[in-house]
């Protein structure tokens, strides 16, 4: 019915063509799979939440040009500067930019006095408006109050003995889930830092960390040549306060140098290599389908054309335009599913490579079938038109010589 | 006859306009996408210090926890030293030059100008820095020698900090403040820029030079911590404030040699071993004697400034220029074979089968041409979009030079020869009488 056996001896005598065609869309499969899966990785990634109202954040970095600087002091009375304009909700200052790539991290262990083991984590030096500033949500236990608070020169054991860590540090420290209350310590320490709070999550200083949501947040402002202060905006109003508090810092104390940034362009910032692999990626794919489809469609055309006399004897012998049309489609279809099959195995064979050479991630079975199930039906559209008017010719040209 | 050809398979390919649209497109878009992300990984894989390769050597000592080898690096060394063995190498004499640094911030102002202090990215580094990494001057020249060692307010801008600071002239002998105190300027560096930044991989291989360089000497005076990775093993391992940080096991230190015969380079391991012994006997290097010399071109594989996303990238690129190429010569057939009877008569009037195939492979170089010009813009197109998507960060390395445009006209010149050679195969077998019949 299908006309199979005159199809698979036609298909013989242009068995090139039709290797080629087969042979794209393979080639094709196995990139488009392998794309998508890094694509789909990686937008999941981006889209993980950061635990923070990321566009209404402020990130202030500034350096002080004397070197005898009352640091202390001056973060007091930015403080209370900033959180004094019109349109902030509150401000804090910090050693490191949620999310910017740079930061600090140390190992701590549940027990005093380890050496090996234990969880590492990024740490935070903040203070007891951080919970507010950053928009986190504590699920359980306090937060800081000012007599938590420690001053400390650089390198100098701080005594800080109250933290605030997040839900998935406090389960990776006490997997029981009864960490608040508990302690923990550093490497061959034996002073306790008791866990006062929980957080619900903060993805840290580095997006692409492996332990990325690792967080801890020590109440201390260490007196370093350089600080930090975070910014929360009303909703809406970023920009016109980013204006003020620029402003306001260089009026209050105009030697120092500044540096003010919106924690959205730091994000995307942070980002970046995913976002440039997500569009390389997509471009990629699209192209390659079109050309793909492209191609398709120029050699149906041709096929067709060589065919003319035969499409039209058929036409003449009682082939209804529906039989041609068919004909053309299954044609299509059975190349299709050939080049598709040898496909799904050259993307296991890809992605094999990709997994064990650029830790990329595994390609699922489902979306496997459904690029697959894409180029089937993009191949069977090229051919479509083509078909289509295949079965236009008139069998009047079977009765021509040329 | 080579010129009549290419004006036979002009002609042909007018005469199929879409067939042939389709050919050049496919060429060009394969070409466009393969040279976009050669471009990128080969402008990354460059090696800035290609002509010292032989005797730059990146120092490594393990000299990390003893519990667990260091997990950061491929060779399972820390990529920096610490301060302690920093200091320490620089007392040798048996390198040609060599240089301890890292990177940090200064703010910038001067009292002469109304101009707005800023902070200056600087490198604190030693004296030979310069000669080293082949540096050249403008105007000076490196410190003194006891700057390297004791506090000596010494500072040398680059090109655009002059310009910034002293509108270009000679600055040597003038005064600027870093940090508020006064220093002198005692050179100015022309335009250097390595890219990748091979000396300091830590921050950004793509990042710019450094606009000031700082002598070694000052760490104690400012209680200079690093702008760069610090990494630790050994908490509050010897003491509180700045000289702890300075005698503790973290590592913050880049450290270069240049040795330049295979007796220096002999001798310098055998100091480094001496060196890691005595150590060994102070209690300190518990894990296995273990250190490394690497050279500018293994150092910017060990520190992956390729990317494993770049990588991935690179060969996707290849498989989409296969694909197109597959194209091609599924096109190509199809277009060669339809004109089949025209090069019937050719064989008939006496064209030998060499001639046949000869004049459809120049016709599809020809494609290969117009497909690479049309490549050269796409790619062109794709890399002023990764500029963009990256703010910025990877400029110096997205952009084309003329050694690549070259290898984009070439490559679509293989990918279509290549595509084309069956195909005029084939058409170069044709039995002219068959269309003769016909005909």
């Amino acid at each position: 019915m299908l006309e199979l056996k005159p199809m698979l001896s036609a298909l013989w005598r242009n068995k090139i063509s039709a290797m080629l065609i087969a042979l794209q869309l393979a080639l094709t499969l196995a990139i488009v799979s392998n794309a998508s899966i890094i694509v789909q990785d990686r937008i999941e990634k981006m889209a993980r939440p950061t635990g923070m109202p990321v566009e209404d954040l402020i990130a202030v970095t500034f350096q002080p040009i004397a070197q005898d600087y009352d640091m202390h002091g001056a973060v007091l009375a930015d403080l209370d500067l900033l959180r004094s304009i019109p349109g902030v909700v509150d401000a804090t200052h910090t050693n490191q930019i949620p999310v910017s790539g740079s930061g600090s991290a140390s190992v701590f262990h549940n027990q005093p006095n380890q050496e090996i083991g234990g969880e590492v984590s990024n740490y935070y030096e903040t203070g007891p408006h951080f919970i507010q500033t950053l928009g986190m949500n504590l699920v359980a236990g306090r937060n800081f109050t000012p007599a938590d608070m420690q001053v400390v020169q650089p390198n100098e054991d701080s005594r800080t003995r109250v933290a605030i860590i997040t839900r998935q540090m406090a389960d990776a420290l006490y997997p029981d889930g009864n960490a608040l209350g508990k302690s923990f310590y550093n490497s061959n320490g034996t002073d306790p830092v008791e866990i006062v709070g929980i957080v619900e999550r903060h993805l840290g200083a580095w997006v692409s960390w492996s332990k990325a949501g690792n967080v801890i947040f020590f109440p201390r402002l260490v007196e370093t040549n350089f600080k930090r202060y975070m910014v929360r905006a009303e909703p809406g109003r970023r920009d016109e306060v980013l204006k003020a508090v620029e402003k306001q810092l260089a009026e209050r104390d105009p030697q120092r140098v500044m540096h003010i940034e919106t924690l959205a362009e730091r994000l995307e910032r942070s980002y970046m290599s995913d976002n440039v692999m997500v569009k390389v990626l997509s471009a990629v794919v699209t192209l390659l389908t079109f050309i793909v489809a492209l191609g398709i469609v120029g050699l149906t055309v041709f096929w067709i054309n060589q065919r003319r006399k035969q499409i039209g004897v058929r036409r003449a012998l009682g082939a209804t335009r529906l039989n041609i049309s068919r004909y053309f489609l299954v044609e299509n279809t059975l190349i299709a599913i050939t080049g598709v099959a040898l496909g799904m195995a050259g993307a296991q064979i890809a992605n094999h490579f990709m997994v064990s050479s650029y830790s990329q991630p595994a390609l699922s079975l489902p979306v496997l079938l459904v690029c697959a199930l894409i180029l089937v039906s993009v191949s069977l559209a090229a051919a479509l038109v083509p078909a289509l008017r295949a079965a236009n010719i008139s069998p009047a040209t079977a009765t021509r010589s040329v | 006859m080579f010129g009549y050809y290419v004006s036979l398979a002009i002609r042909s390919l007018r005469g199929t306009p879409v067939l042939s649209a389709l050919m050049v497109a496919a060429i060009a878009v394969g070409v466009g996408a393969s040279m976009t992300v050669l471009t990128l990984n080969y402008m990354m894989s460059q090696n800035p210090l290609a002509h010292k390769d032989s005797v730059l050597y990146a120092v490594q000592l393990d000299s990390w926890d003893p519990n667990e080898a260091y997990q950061r690096s491929s060779n399972e060394m820390p990529v920096q030293l610490t301060y302690r063995d920093a200091t320490a190498l620089l007392r040798s004499d048996i390198p040609a030059r060599q240089a301890a640094m890292h990177r940090y911030g200064f703010t910038v102002s001067s009292d002469d100008f109304e101009l707005r202090p800023f902070s200056g990215e600087a490198r604190i580094t030693t004296r030979q820095f310069f000669a080293l990494f082949d540096v050249p001057f403008l105007y000076g020249g490196t410190w003194d020698a006891d700057a390297d060692s004791s506090p000596v307010q010494q500072v040398v801008l680059s090109k655009a900090t002059n310009e910034k600071l002293f509108g270009g002239e000679n600055s040597v002998g003038r005064s600027i403040d870093l940090n508020g105190e006064p220093f002198t300027v005692v050179g100015v560096i022309d335009k250097w820029n390595p890219s990748p930044k091979i000396y300091d991989l830590n921050n950004g291989p793509f990042n710019e030079a450094e606009e000031l360089y700082i002598p070694f000497g000052l760490h104690r005076k400012f209680e200079i911590y690093s702008w760069g990775n610090t990494n630790g093993w050994a908490s509050g391992d010897s003491g509180e404030g700045y000289e702890g940080h300075l005698q503790g096991e973290s590592v913050w230190i880049q450290y270069w040699v240049e040795l330049q015969s295979a007796e220096q380079l002999e001798n310098y391991r055998d100091f480094l071993t001496g060196y890691i012994r005595e150590q060994k006997q102070q209690g300190r290097f518990q894990r296995p004697l273990k250190f490394a010399l690497t050279r500018p071109s293994e150092w910017l594989v060990l520190n992956e400034v390729l990317s494993d996303d770049n990588r991935v990238l690179g060969w996707l690129s290849l498989a989409f220029l296969l694909v197109c190429v597959v194209n091609a010569v599924a096109l190509m057939l199809a277009k060669f074979l339809r004109k089949a009877p025209e090069a019937g008569v050719r064989r008939a009037l006496g064209a030998s089968r060499q001639a046949v195939f000869v004049q459809h492979v120049i016709e599809s170089g020809c494609i290969g041409v117009f497909g690479g010009l049309c490549g050269i813009l796409l790619a062109l197109v794709g890399l002023g979009t990764i500029r963009q998507l990256s703010f910025g960060y990877i400029d110096q390395v997205a952009t084309m030079d003329w050694l690549m445009m070259l290898a984009a006209v070439g490559l679509a010149i293989l990918a279509s020869l290549l595509a084309g050679i069956y195909p005029a195969w084939r058409v170069s077998r044709t039995n002219p009488s068959l269309y003769l019949k016909t005909q």
